[in-house]
């Protein structure tokens, strides 16, 4: 094992019974990289991240974090990592600087310390004015923030944050998606899953896709998206002209479905290509109504290395409130992947 | 974030030292234990409504048997009841016995729903003690069971029962109460932590009734007779009660102070130990 990286897997298997949840996930988290392990819900993200967190034990294989084995060393493992596990798991009943306070014990900050801690954290995760209210009375974002607050009392070194962001509305995701990426520039090494692909592409440094408890791919989100393929350009022109227009894209790659009354083409030469098809139609005497460029995708990616899409992957994109997710007219009748295309674009 | 950007970051951090220090942390068992028990009463309190049932239904027993029994007292002398001035006197015992075991119902479910919604997942996710974990949970109930005691000896002294065994007898009342809650909030605890249901451990509510009913909680012994008599002499509950009661009724007696005293103690020693198991088999299953 390689112990210069915060987290090392070594064909780390987990089965509930007959079930094989994790079928042997190979993973090394660089020091200081924000690390996204994708996949739709039952893919093995969770059961993989409780199991780097001490919460589960491997059926075999190994793993270290922060240096230390997660079987033979877990209390030396949990004085170092922060977890902020799926449901954020806060009792209602107390009030957000009370379960601070508790964290603060629990992980044996000196008294002295632990309210300073806490008055610090309160203020980054911006709950001062919430912190005398029980949580029971929060919204789902500030139990979020408040739970991010939880796992950083302590100061890890290493971060898991699991799905931080399922459920919450696109402002509360994004205002969580900036503490992430603060807390990383602060050097905070950052294990997240999730199954929204924007999340992926926002935070990621590297990323896993994980799909029936293996990984099936890995790597710089960019360079992934890079080796599906050739981004799309999608154009729109008047009715009568189709044909002719068509017979002009074909000139710069193979034909690619696109909205109703779009034409798509995979460019050969990419995105700077895209100059001369604007060039090629209107010398060809074809009006252009409208005109978009779609990179490949981490849903491209995932259908690539899977055979099917992730799921959700367009409504996630409306959740994300992208620009082209839920504009009026064209959808109905469209293929997800030319939605997500859009969605993307 | 860009991706070229976020490749550059990772690439400077890679020089930093994967091990880090643990700068200045020292998780102290025992002020892991204060910090949960804190929360473990605090939970209690902020509940009231679920506390509610293990004080009213006890003073409705009380005041349904005094007005039932309270001008019979010759009578019930006659068959084997001591000799008492107020029926209250002889209740007494019983009513706090029966709160603290109702009591200990609404401890152990809220472990369990501690279990349930996943707030055990984060105590056992940072370096806290897992005893303590456990020994809160039931200290919480000692305090709440003990709070109960002196909740109940109150109110009934306020109607007429009377202490023989004076303050001697208050604070084995209290000591009594509190290591009860310990005995039934470990027993409880254990199923908490073995099922990880609030709803199995609130349906085995019914299991604290039969313990109750089945001892000389409410009828001394020597008025039982055939199988409700060897059941009550079988239920540790019955000499727990009955010590008690001869504190509060004739006076002081240390053997009646040390049977109301030790038993529940080795009980509580003993569902302390079912509970503690039930966790490590809890987190071996993982």
């Amino acid at each position: 094992m390689n112990d210069s990286h915060p987290i090392v897997a070594e064909a780390l298997v987990r089965t509930f019974g007959d079930i094989e949840a994790v079928r042997g996930v190979d993973l090394q988290v660089r020091q200081g990289e924000v690390f996204g392990f994708l996949g739709p819900n039952g893919a093995g993200k969770s059961t993989t991240v409780r199991m780097l967190t001490t919460l589960l034990k491997p059926t075999s294989g190994r793993a270290r974090v922060a240096g230390f084995d997660v079987s033979t060393q877990p209390d030396e493992v949990r004085k170092r990592i922060g977890v902020a596990l799926q449901d954020a798991a806060i009792d209602p009943l107390m009030t957000g600087s009370e379960l601070l306070a508790l964290q603060c014990v629990l992980y044996g900050l000196p008294s002295s310390r632990g309210g300073a801690r806490s008055n610090e954290l309160l203020e980054r995760v911006g709950l001062v004015a919430a912190k005398d209210r029980r949580v029971g009375t929060y919204s789902g974002g500030m139990r979020r923030r408040l739970d991010l607050a939880l796992s950083l009392v302590h100061s890890p070194s290493v971060l898991f944050l699991d799905e931080p962001t399922t459920g919450l509305d696109p402002m509360s995701r994004m205002s969580l998606w900036e503490e992430v990426k603060r807390l990383n520039s602060e050097g905070t090494t950052v294990l997240l899953t999730t199954q929204y692909l924007e999340e992926a592409d926002q935070l990621a440094d590297r990323i896993a896709i994980i799909d029936g408890g293996r990984i099936v791919r890995e790597g710089d989100p960019k360079a992934l998206k890079e080796a599906v393929g050739s981004p799309t350009v999608f154009v729109e022109v008047p009715h009568a002209q189709e044909v002719a227009a068509r017979e002009v894209l074909s000139t710069f790659g193979e034909s690619r479905p696109g909205a109703e009354g779009q034409l798509g083409v995979g460019l050969r030469g990419g995105a700077g290509a895209v100059a001369d098809v604007v060039r090629a139609l209107d010398e060809a005497g074809i009006p252009l109504l409208q005109l978009h460029l779609s990179a490949p995708s981490l849903d491209d990616v995932f259908a690539e290395a899977t055979g099917h899409r992730l799921e959700g992957a367009a409504s996630d994109a409306a959740a994300a409130g992208q620009p082209g997710a839920g504009k009026p007219g064209g959808k109905r009748g469209r293929g997800k992947r030319a939605r997500k295309q859009e969605a993307d674009a | 974030m860009s991706v070229s950007s976020s490749g550059s970051r990772a690439g400077a951090a890679a020089a930093v030292t994967t091990v880090s220090p643990v700068l200045e942390l020292d998780p102290k068992p025992v002020a892991q234990f204060l910090a949960l028990a804190e929360r473990a009463i605090n939970g209690s309190i902020r509940q009231l409504p679920l506390m509610v049932p293990s004080i009213i239904f006890p003073l409705f027993f009380v005041a349904i048997n005094t007005a039932s029994f309270e001008k019979s007292l010759p009578l019930l002398k006659a068959n084997g009841y001591p000799k008492l001035t107020s029926f209250l006197t002889f209740t007494l015992a019983a009513t706090v016995v029966q709160g603290v075991l109702f009591g200990c119902v609404a401890g152990a479910t809220d472990m369990a729903t501690d279990i349930e919604q996943g707030f055990f997942e984060r105590l056992i996710a940072s370096p806290s003690s897992r005893i303590a974990i456990i020994v809160a949970r039931l200290a919480g109930s000692v305090v709440i069971g003990a709070v109960q005691g002196v909740l109940f000896t109150l109110i009934l002294m306020g109607f007429g029962a009377r202490l023989a065994g004076g303050v001697g007898a208050f604070v084995v009342l209290l000591v009594s109460s509190g290591l009860l809650a310990l005995a039934f909030g470990g027993l409880m605890s254990a199923v908490a932590i073995k099922t990880g249901s609030a709803e199995v451990v609130q349906s085995s509510f019914p299991l604290v009734f039969i313990l109750l009913f089945a001892s000389s909680a409410f009828f001394p012994r020597e008025t039982m007779r055939g199988l409700f008599r060897t059941l009550a002499g079988w239920n540790p509950v019955s000499p727990v009660v009955e010590g008690l009661r001869e504190l509060i009724i004739n006076g002081w007696s240390t053997s009646a102070a040390l049977k109301a005293i030790l038993i529940p103690l080795a009980f509580g020693v003993f569902a302390f130990a079912l509970a503690a198991r039930a966790l490590q088999t809890r987190l071996e299953a993982r």
